[in-house]
């Protein structure tokens, strides 16, 4: 559980409302284990000599580490309001590498009262403010 | 009067953008303050669609909505403001080899112009194209910024301006509601109608202007170079 504020119900999400930024240093074992973990034993997510031969900078983290980390800045926020993801998806817009500090950041950008549910502007920046994964989520809330 | 306009966005008809127009402008009527925009311009991604009408949302907000395409070339991509039915029967907006040349003169001939977007890009931007091929003719105008860039491209996009003299314009390229407005381009005139925008960007005065916010620095942490022996 990070730091992040949490939201209790759907009444109290706002339009604008900002979820982060929460910054961290993703290590480049933190994206080797991950990628082991999920049977991706390729050298570009395990080794910067491996990932150069493939024509790479160095190690890359794995495309569904960086949705993961965006699902978990979401079900932080959410906490224990009973609420779910209902949809999420992600763009892949600059390689993001192990060894850096990255900024996960998210804001409100719609609500559907009917539904119960509200949308949900996402990103992964770097150091230099680059939004290297770029995606939405959609969280519904129980009645 | 100065008219504030964001001159490039994608909403939820261009495949990679899940932003409704309503909630792009609900964002900017919440953000006023930081995003003072008198409207923006929809550049779907190659396409036009005549008939999608946001007269009422435009109503509603009061905020304009303008219409205009992204399409692809032979030089990278380019924003075609201006659209007609001329100009919608002679290109296939959907073809992504587009004629540069062909398209800047024959927009201009129909009564439109073409602005080369995010030319500081690599692949699909002018910068790169201008290294192995004749700079195009008849260019009047090309995106100094662009609020998608990589660190680097907008800086590439000054010095093309700089060499070839164009006049530079702003757009935020968004893809997400939060982004919208975030770069655009502030004109001396009043614009109300696409028909203005097109002599504007022809004939005008205009700038790009920034509203992105200034963001703290973060420590930049020194990658450990590793290699791992398997064995």
């Amino acid at each position: 559980m990070s730091n992040l504020a949490t939201i209790d119900k759907f009444e109290n999400v706002q339009i604008g409302a900002a979820i982060g930024p929460e910054q961290m240093f993703l290590s480049k074992e933190q994206a080797r284990r991950y990628a082991r973990a999920c049977g991706l034993d390729a050298p570009r997510f395990t080794d910067d000599e491996g990932a150069r031969k493939e024509g790479l900078p160095g190690m890359i983290v794995p495309g569904n580490m960086s949705l993961g980390l965006l699902t978990k800045l979401v079900t932080d926020w959410i906490g224990q309001s009973g609420a779910r993801i209902v949809r999420i998806g992600t763009t892949y817009r600059v390689l993001v590498q192990p060894d850096h500090t990255i900024s996960l950041q998210g804001f409100v950008t719609h609500t559907y009262p009917e539904e119960r549910a509200c949308e949900i502007d996402l990103w992964i920046e770097n150091e230099d403010g680059e939004r290297m994964v770029t995606g939405t989520a959609t969280v519904q809330f129980p009645r | 009067m100065p008219t504030i306009l964001d001159l490039h966005s994608h909403s939820e008809a261009s495949e990679d953008s899940r932003a409704p127009v309503e909630a792009y402008l609900n964002w900017i009527k919440l953000r006023r303050q930081h995003l003072p925009l008198d409207g923006i311009v929809l550049t779907e991604h190659r396409q036009w669609n005549p008939d999608s009408d946001y007269r009422a949302l435009e109503d509603k907000y009061q905020i304009m909505v303008l219409k205009a395409a992204e399409v692809e070339t032979d030089y990278g991509h380019m924003l075609v403001f201006g659209v007609n039915d001329d100009i919608a029967s002679r290109f296939d907006f959907a073809n992504v080899y587009l004629p540069a040349q062909e398209l800047i003169d024959e927009v201009a001939r129909m009564g439109g112009i073409v602005v080369p977007c995010h030319p500081g890009r690599p692949n699909v931007g002018l910068f790169e194209h201008y290294q192995r091929k004749p700079a195009l003719d008849n260019v009047i105008a090309v995106e100094r910024l662009n609020g998608g860039s990589r660190k680097g491209e907008n800086e590439r996009s000054a010095e093309l301006i700089a060499k070839f003299g164009y006049k530079a314009t702003g757009g935020s390229d968004s893809h997400l509601v939060s982004l919208i407005g975030l770069c655009a381009t502030r004109f001396e005139a009043d614009v109300k109608t696409i028909e203005d925008l097109v002599r504007e960007l022809k004939t005008g005065n205009y700038e790009p202007v920034d509203f992105r916010p200034k963001r703290p620095q973060v420590r930049r942490a020194e990658p450990v170079e590793e290699s791992e022996h398997r064995g």
